[in-house]
């Protein structure tokens, strides 16, 4: 059994769920990342809530608009850079 | 006279450097103000003050950061008060994030993030959060933002940008699933897979 694998089954649910936000956001440390995953892919239930806040943050990304200003706003914004001393 | 020579001289670079981050810093500002002609003016005196204080940015630092911590500075000035908010602890909240899930799983709606387009209903839902959770959803989840850096922006630990984002996501999942609910958008295998507005 590998090392991650191990860690995996040495955390509860309870600490997994608690970093659980954490792990998705990538804010833990490699080791603790790891971890986590080797204790989601094993785990009936903790993966369900995984993967229902993993489809959360995904949908809630993908509203994310790209749409530039438009060009007036844009150009009235350098204007007024302008009229204060850019070049 | 006193100003760092290591520190970029007025004007210089900030064409090159700081109008790239224009459409981010746009964006970031339609959403703290809610409102097209706000956020105009907000982001016209973001970018004023930004070129007035371009000697105090330090170059190779992120410059978008620097910029949507002027931006949330000055959109803060210009309100008259903030209501205080609570948080709890990010723990806590990951906890009740736990039952969330649960509650979605006990009325079908288990995979409704998955399943249905809720793009709108987000969009609105984003609208509808106290600012301070707005904020650190925002800067998380649509800009992309490392805790690290979202603290920077907003001015506070990195132990409240967890508290405001695990609650702002909670109570973003709750606003959706009443939105789904009401919409009649939880499961019914029997029908195959939902459409919202279907």
């Amino acid at each position: 059994m590998n090392e991650d694998a191990t860690m995996g089954k040495m955390l509860s649910c309870d600490k997994v769920m608690r970093q659980l936000w954490d792990y998705l956001d990538e804010e833990l440390t490699p080791e603790r990342m790891s971890a986590i995953a080797a204790h989601l892919s094993g785990c009936n239930r903790c993966f369900p809530q995984y993967d229902f806040e993993r489809a959360f943050l995904r949908a809630v990304r993908s509203v994310r608009e790209e749409n530039p200003p438009p060009a007036q706003q844009r150009e009235r914004v350098m204007a007024a850079l302008r009229a204060n001393g850019l070049p | 006279m006193g100003q760092d020579p290591s520190a970029p001289a007025a004007e210089t670079g900030f064409e090159e450097i700081a109008i790239p981050w224009l459409d981010d810093v746009a964006r970031f500002s339609r959403h703290l103000t809610k409102d097209p002609a706000d956020a105009e003016g907000l982001l016209q005196e973001t970018f004023l003050r930004a070129l007035r204080g371009w000697h105090t940015f330090t170059p190779g630092t992120e410059c978008r950061r620097w910029l949507f911590t002027i931006c949330r500075n000055t959109f803060i000035q210009g309100l008259q008060s903030r209501k205080p908010v609570a948080y709890d602890a990010p723990e806590l909240e990951a906890l009740a994030a736990a039952a969330v899930h649960a509650g979605a799983v006990s009325s079908g709606m288990g995979d409704i993030f998955s399943r249905i387009d809720l793009g709108d209903a987000i969009k609105c839902g984003l609208d509808k959060l106290p600012e301070a959770f707005r904020e650190a959803v925002v800067l998380v989840d649509l800009e992309g933002m490392s805790y690290e850096g979202s603290a920077q922006v907003l001015g506070v630990p990195v132990g409240t940008i967890r508290s405001r984002l695990f609650r702002g996501r909670r109570l973003l999942q709750e606003l959706l699933l009443a939105h789904a609910q009401d919409a009649g958008l939880a499961a019914n295998r029997s029908f195959g897979p939902l459409k919202e507005g279907t």
